[in-house]
């Protein structure tokens, strides 16, 4: 690079220069490039797993596909998906659990963070929430079974303290059914927010507060008007990485209820899975598919990046 | 850092219990769980729970002499190590040129990578199912390594471009100045620095991966290829139900080694788990 500053004076030197020119040239163009070949392998990656199969889906939506024989029927499986009402029940099973689950995790997360973040103990009851957390989630779907189904362990505590007479018929139940789902993960997944709640309040200046309290303020307004207004951006980035993650939720419903009582616990993984993989219907399971794919990229667009934007500090 | 409100002490009694409370709704479960594991199969599913069990190590000898459990174990360690290795060769570059360049396309492309974390698994199930059938890898360790790096690489990325920004920019100008080529800076000095921030990118990788339930149960269709995780829900012996003493203990014995790496990661967790939108 150095070598391009060499004085071009007399004719002598035309051909050094001349290649001294050439190579600073394609250096700054390899400057140019230079950022997009750093982060090219990782997008080409993500590409594969990302724009293939969304095309895939996209193509294999328009087919009938019976094994390995595939007959185009144009938009047959969307106005099929449409018209089914287990589709709609599952987009709404998915939100009716997705939403309760999230509203308490929130509430327990921020409640517990207020509670936990100046204490001295606060490392010990980190360690002590983030238990739940660290378990495979097959594990927990298996520990919420037992529990609520085949053991039946939570109707004999419920009677043994007297709050019911009989054993709860929990598989029969559409709501003591999402209930068992919502619990599950709660008990694994309040941790997760918080962990960032704690961070976020611990970040925040320790002097505002306490001129606050010197003024007389309770917690309460503390919390309400002081913290809480500089925790939004944070609680809205850990919403949204929870939110995601309740909205795919499939190792409990798969384990423990399998959609059921009548298809109330069905989530929209579940019914991919099982229009793809029980029923083999791989065309109508890829309409279903794309759908939920629009859906992410409009709530991507419109929600994510704002999240994350004022998230950055 | 320890602010008593000593005026208080009935508030203080109070989070106390609220804490108390949440820390038992934690631990509860789980040392019913463990001892679950620890009790013989006749005395879990019964009429009236049993909550005072006699202690047995028939489900320790259980998973090694009827499962192939060394295989699911190679299997779970094989793919997570792998798929970790994957994802920092591609996120350390692809995180460095996000934090340290300015060029046309770059809060789009760092978009991209962001949002595909965002993509729910079963969307892409069906079409990463047949291609993986057309390379011939289902039930292979190979797909599931390179499922989970993909599942993983947004996390990853974000989490050491977080890092990076922190990087002051008169060390890399410093040595910039000496002549230092772009790719040494990375090397010599920028990798060193953030050093934590890739552990802990690679931390939260590797639990993601452990954990993942959807590609695996249809990747893997036998031993070759069963993780931890999926094993567990094939944990079944047929009219004889579910077998849960089996299923506690695999749970435990893949739970230590987590908590472990993760107590020694503390510190970074939340920022990890934010993808570095909150610094810890």
């Amino acid at each position: 690079m150095s070598d391009s500053t060499l004085p071009a004076s007399g004719v002598a030197l035309a051909t050094p220069v001349r290649v001294a020119v050439a190579r600073k040239r394609r250096s700054k163009r390899m400057r140019t490039l230079f950022p997009y070949l750093l982060v090219a392998p990782a997008v080409l990656y993500l590409l594969m797993i990302t724009l293939y199969p969304g095309a895939y889906a996209v193509y294999q939506s328009f087919f009938l596909v019976r094994f390995n024989s595939w007959t185009p029927i144009g938009f047959e499986n969307y106005a099929d998906l449409f018209a089914d009402r287990e589709f709609w029940a599952a987009l709404w099973n998915t939100l009716v659990i997705g939403v309760l689950a999230l509203a308490l995790e929130c509430f327990f997360a921020l409640m517990l963070a207020y509670f936990a973040y100046r204490d001295p103990w606060v490392q010990g009851w980190r360690i002590a929430f983030l238990v739940p957390m660290l378990f495979m989630p097959s594990a927990v779907a298996f520990i919420y079974k037992l529990a609520f189904l085949d053991g039946r362990i939570i109707s004999d505590l419920l009677m043994r303290v007297g709050l019911i007479s009989e054993n709860l018929a929990i598989p029969s139940s559409i709501w003591l059914s999402r209930a068992t789902l919502i619990l599950a993960d709660v008990w694994q997944w309040t941790p997760f927010l918080f962990i960032i709640f704690v961070a976020a309040l611990q970040g925040q200046d320790e002097e505002v507060e306490e001129a606050a309290r010197l003024d007389g303020a309770s917690w309460w307004q503390i919390f309400w008007n002081i913290s809480l207004p500089l925790m939004r951006p944070v609680i809205a980035v850990a919403l949204v990485l929870r939110g995601i993650d309740i909205t795919t939720m499939f190792a409990n419903v798969f384990i423990i209820t399998k959609g059921g009582p009548g298809g109330a616990t069905e989530t929209i993984s579940y019914f991919i899975y099982r229009l793809g993989f029980k029923s083999f219907n791989f065309g109508y399971a890829s309409a279903a598919s794309v759908i939920m794919l629009v859906i992410t990229i409009v709530v991507a667009q419109l929600v994510v990046k704002r999240a994350f934007r004022s998230g950055r500090t | 850092m320890a602010s008593q409100r000593g005026s208080r002490g009935e508030s203080l009694l109070v989070r106390y219990l609220i804490l108390t409370a949440w820390a038992l709704f934690c631990l509860a479960p789980v040392l019913w769980f463990l001892s679950i594991g620890l009790r013989p199969r006749t005395e879990i599913v019964t009429p009236q729970p049993i909550y005072w069990p006699t202690f047995s190590l028939d489900a320790w000898h259980m998973i090694w002499s009827d499962w192939p459990m060394a295989a699911y174990l190679r299997n779970s360690v094989l793919a997570v190590i792998g798929s970790v290795l994957i994802d920092l060769v591609l996120a350390i570059p692809a995180a460095y040129s996000l934090a340290r360049y300015t060029y046309r396309g770059r809060e789009d492309i760092g978009f991209y990578i962001l949002s595909t974390r965002m993509m729910a698994p079963a969307i892409v199930a069906i079409p990463i199912f047949f291609l993986f059938r057309n390379m011939g890898l289902l039930d292979t360790v190979w797909a599931l390594m390179l499922i989970y790096a993909a599942i993983n690489l947004s996390v990853v990325t974000w989490i050491i471009r977080s890092y990076m920004l922190d990087i002051p920019k008169e060390l890399e100008d410093a040595a910039r100045t000496d002549g230092a080529s772009d790719m040494r800076i990375l090397w010599e000095i920028i990798i060193p620095a953030i050093l934590p921030g890739i552990i802990t990118a690679g931390v939260i990788g590797a639990i993601f991966a452990i954990n993942e339930f959807l590609f695996t149960l249809l990747i893997a269709s036998t031993s070759r290829a069963y993780t931890m995780s999926v094993a567990l829900a094939n944990f079944t012996g047929g009219s004889d139900g579910v077998i849960y003493n089996a299923i506690a203990l695999v749970a435990f014995l893949a739970f230590i080694p987590v908590f472990l790496v993760v107590v020694a990661i503390q510190k970074h967790l939340s920022r990890g788990l934010t993808m570095g939108a909150v610094k810890g």
